[in-house]
């Protein structure tokens, strides 16, 4: 269904005129701003399908972070209410939401890399597609899944006890934070996932996980950990939105560690925005 | 002309079993899958034992790294159970089970190789838990049997589920996802169980399951075998150590033919 109109065949215009899907604009130049949106949408799409016919994803992003939270609850939950003061929810549920959103994306990861592999991404490079919607196109798609994860963990919260006294904004405000927590890593993951191998990808982001997960105060109350460790359980990022989460549910400081969360965010997606964009790059021109 | 005519190598088994015992274990020290292994032992001994030490400190006898370590030995051969799931998934997705069966390979030698290197493999995670027990404080308490009991149960049980992982990884059709199938039971199963926490601390509702299930008898059997300061650890008589091998010998006798069934079934 495709021909090439011959006052279209400038350089630098896409030259194709697909009949079936008139509406597309062929005479914007591929790197156009609007085209950047279309293609951002259309890949975003793509990504959302992909991901909800893989086992695996779907597996990490709906059923692990409740499965989490529940079992987290029935080990941890009686003896962490008890020297915390209050339900230790307050800071379960913030931690399933935040490691979900972080675990989730290996395997995103995983994903990109089966697409690297497959040569997707070089057949997206040699087609008239916007190059950025490649790499913007799944950090929507990553909203979108951790947006769905953390609503899953949110309402398994309610079901299990969790209530929020600082009304419905507040509760919006706490879906944000895993939202922001889990894009920022989510920088990390692909920057892993352009230079690791396929298994170490996994491995490792679990490790990281762990240890964010266990040296973090949703896990145990600060005053529990050995003083050594206090100030580095207290100041990583984990922590921090645990704080925010707690406080946006429960009461208490926000502010400080809402912050504190952004500007860790900032700088795990500052430092990789260099190494994804040059890895995609060489990743799409395999 | 010979070419035709040759007779037929008759390779020797015991050499092809060597040769393919080598083929497992030689890449997992070039590519830094034990140094993985080894310090993704040490990350789940630190996580037990530094967050959870003063808060269930209250409710446990004696020292809590002498009640942490058996859970951490189980968690450590666990995770080479689940790395003989995904080498056995990428040989056979890979087809190289597939090139072994064209070849003069008796069916089982692929098998007893993976298994060689699993049992390497379980040793490994074996020595590596006992040293990040002995950095967090445990110590053997029991005569040298009840020592060398307490290494053969472990490495027992890495065999068993090693063989297991090595069965999930023939029937899988993703490497990659036969790891998460092993991953979360294990360790949601592991949690749940009297390893890290006494089962009074648990609702009541789950308390008789965290009893009874496997990793709760493996537990009390290797505490057991390794004794305690207080002597509060229950005497390691067959009331204790029976439970244990009884679920050993129940899952072999489910997963040997089953594994008999799958091998013929794929040839």
């Amino acid at each position: 269904m495709t021909s090439v109109a011959d006052e279209a065949a400038r350089p630098g215009r896409v030259p194709l005129y697909d009949h079936a899907r008139p509406l597309i604009d062929q005479t914007r130049a591929e790197s156009s701003p609007r085209l950047l949106v279309l293609h951002t949408w259309v890949q975003t799409q793509r990504l959302l399908i992909r991901w909800g016919h893989d086992v695996q994803t779907v597996i990490q992003a709906l059923i692990l972070p409740s499965t989490f939270l529940v079992s987290i609850n029935l080990v941890f939950g009686k003896p962490v209410s008890a020297v915390s003061g209050h339900s230790a929810l307050y800071g379960s549920v913030p931690m399933a939401a935040l490691v979900g959103a972080v675990f989730g994306s290996t395997a995103s990861g995983i994903c990109l890399m089966r697409e690297r592999e497959e040569g997707l991404l070089a057949r997206f490079w040699v087609l008239p597609v916007h190059r950025a919607s490649g790499l913007l196109s799944r950090l929507s798609a990553e909203v979108v899944r951790i947006l769905a994860s953390a609503v899953l963990v949110m309402c398994t919260g309610l079901v299990l006890g969790l209530r929020f006294e600082q009304g419905i904004p507040a509760a919006l405000a706490w879906l944000a934070v895993p939202v922001t927590f889990g894009v920022a890593f989510s920088f990390l993951v692909t920057t892993l996932s352009l230079y690791l191998v396929n298994t170490m990808l996994a491995e490792s982001m679990g490790i990281v996980v762990a240890l964010l997960f266990f040296f973090s105060t949703g896990f145990v109350p600060l005053a529990q950990y050995p003083g050594w460790i206090q100030p580095v359980v207290e100041h990583q990022p984990m922590s921090y939105a645990v704080e925010a989460m707690r406080g946006l549910s429960l009461g208490g400081p926000v502010l400080w560690p809402m912050i504190e969360t952004l500007l860790w965010s900032a700088c795990i997606a500052v430092a990789c925005v260099a190494p994804v964009v040059i890895g995609y790059r060489k990743a799409s021109m395999r | 002309m010979t070419a035709l005519t040759a007779v037929r190598p008759s390779p020797s088994t015991i050499r092809q079993w060597w040769v393919l015992t080598v083929r497992v274990i030689a890449p997992t020290l070039r590519n830094g899958e034990l140094l993985i292994a080894i310090s993704l032992s040490g990350v789940f001994t630190a996580s037990y034992y530094v967050p959870l030490k003063q808060v269930m400190g209250a409710f446990v006898h004696g020292s809590y790294a002498q009640y942490l370590m058996p859970v951490i030995a189980l968690q450590t051969v666990y995770f080479a159970a689940m790395s003989a799931a995904l080498r056995s998934a990428t040989d056979k997705v890979d087809g190289i089970n597939r090139r072994f069966r064209s070849m003069p390979i008796p069916v089982m030698t692929p098998l007893a190789a993976r298994m060689s290197g699993n049992v390497c493999r379980c040793a490994i995670a074996l020595a590596t838990a006992i040293l990040w027990g002995y950095v967090i404080g445990f110590r053997f308490y029991r005569g040298a049997e009840y020592t060398i009991g307490f290494c053969l149960l472990v490495l027992l049980i890495g065999i068993t589920m090693s063989f297991v992982g090595d069965l999930i990884g023939m029937v899988s059709k993703d490497p990659e996802a036969t790891t998460y199938i092993l991953l979360l039971p294990l360790l949601i199963l592991g949690v749940l169980s009297v390893g890290i926490q006494p089962a009074e601390q648990f609702p009541g509702w789950i308390q008789p399951f965290v009893r009874s299930q496997f990793n709760s008898q493996f537990v009390d059997a290797l505490r057991a075998l390794a004794g305690d300061a207080t002597g509060s650890a229950a005497w390691p008589n067959w009331s204790v150590i029976g439970p244990a091998l009884a679920w050993l010998v129940g899952v072999g006798v489910i997963a040997v033919p089953l594994y008999g069934f799958v091998l013929r079934r794929r040839r």
